[in-house]
């Protein structure tokens, strides 16, 4: 469960990153990038993170 | 009192001001994220599971919606439009020194707003006009980067009187008889604005080489 957070929190943090860079340019390679790159890392980091969620047994978080 | 209001209101407009807005979401979640993923222990806590789902689905969401809005409307911007290399020369053209050009005389004349030139032409003003647009924009990048764009460039459908009445329908200077005597026609694209022989001068980028151009001055 904590692997998987992690993991998923490093694929968000990198989605945002990607989003507050392509914020900075307004021309279609940054639209691009924001889509597809920010798009990529957010939707596997939130995937993981509900998937985490939805895996983990009721006492996983308290080990 | 009344300024110490005024300061108040410059402070809550900057706050809520999209871009100011969007980075400090950005840095909120990177920032609570990052203390999750040092300090896994507080996940324990009630609290600490409401400050994950916060961290890790509720902020992230939010700052994703806000940033894909910022992106649509800055892909209004005529510098967007004109960010990709195929339309430099359209871009040129909005400074041909030639009143016969429509789309200069619109940029030239501030007719249309000159940072959304592009799109206040190439929108369609119906209810789903600008959605429309956004998705044949993404059809553009696409076949830009992946695919062969067409040479010469061509709209995908004929050019809607729609867009030019939008601004010109009601307008002093169009009510000449001629318009008007048409008006039925022009409203149900019986007879386009554009191809019937009266208003027929557009980006003609092919020729720009021999044109003149307008410099603004600084």
């Amino acid at each position: 469960m904590l692997r998987k957070l992690r993991i998923s929190g490093i694929l968000l943090i990198l989605g945002l990153l990607v989003e507050a860079l392509s914020l900075c340019w307004n021309n279609a390679l940054s639209f691009m990038s924001f889509v597809v790159v920010g798009g990529l890392f957010f939707a596997s980091g939130i995937l993981l993170f509900l998937f985490a969620l939805v895996s983990s047994k009721p006492s996983a978080l308290n080990e | 009192m009344e300024g110490l209001n005024h300061i108040w209101l410059i402070g809550i407009q900057q706050i809520l001001d999209p871009q100011t807005l969007v980075f400090s979401l950005i840095g909120a979640s990177i920032l609570l994220i990052l203390v999750v993923v040092i300090r896994p222990s507080i996940t324990v806590s009630r609290e600490g599971k409401i400050l994950v789902f916060l961290a890790f689905f509720i902020l992230p969401i939010i700052a994703a919606g806000i940033g894909a809005s910022e992106h649509m409307a800055s892909a209004e911007q005529t510098q967007f439009c004109l960010s990709c290399h195929i339309m430099e020369p359209y871009g040129r053209s909005l400074y041909v020194d030639d009143p016969s050009y429509i789309p200069a005389a619109h940029f030239q004349n501030h007719r249309i707003p000159p940072d959304q030139a592009c799109y206040t032409c190439h929108t369609d003003y119906a209810m789903f006009g600008t959605a429309r647009a956004k998705l044949e924009g993404l059809h553009h990048v696409y076949v830009d980067w992946f695919g062969t764009p067409m040479n010469p460039i061509r709209l995908y459908h004929p050019f809607k009187n729609q867009v030019c009445l939008h601004c010109h329908a009601g307008a002093r200077s169009f009510e000449s008889p001629a318009h008007m005597a048409m008006m039925d026609d022009l409203k149900s694209n019986t007879i386009s604005c554009t191809t019937s022989g009266c208003h027929d001068t557009f980006h003609n980028v092919d020729k720009l080489n021999q044109l003149k151009f307008w410099k603004p001055l600084e």
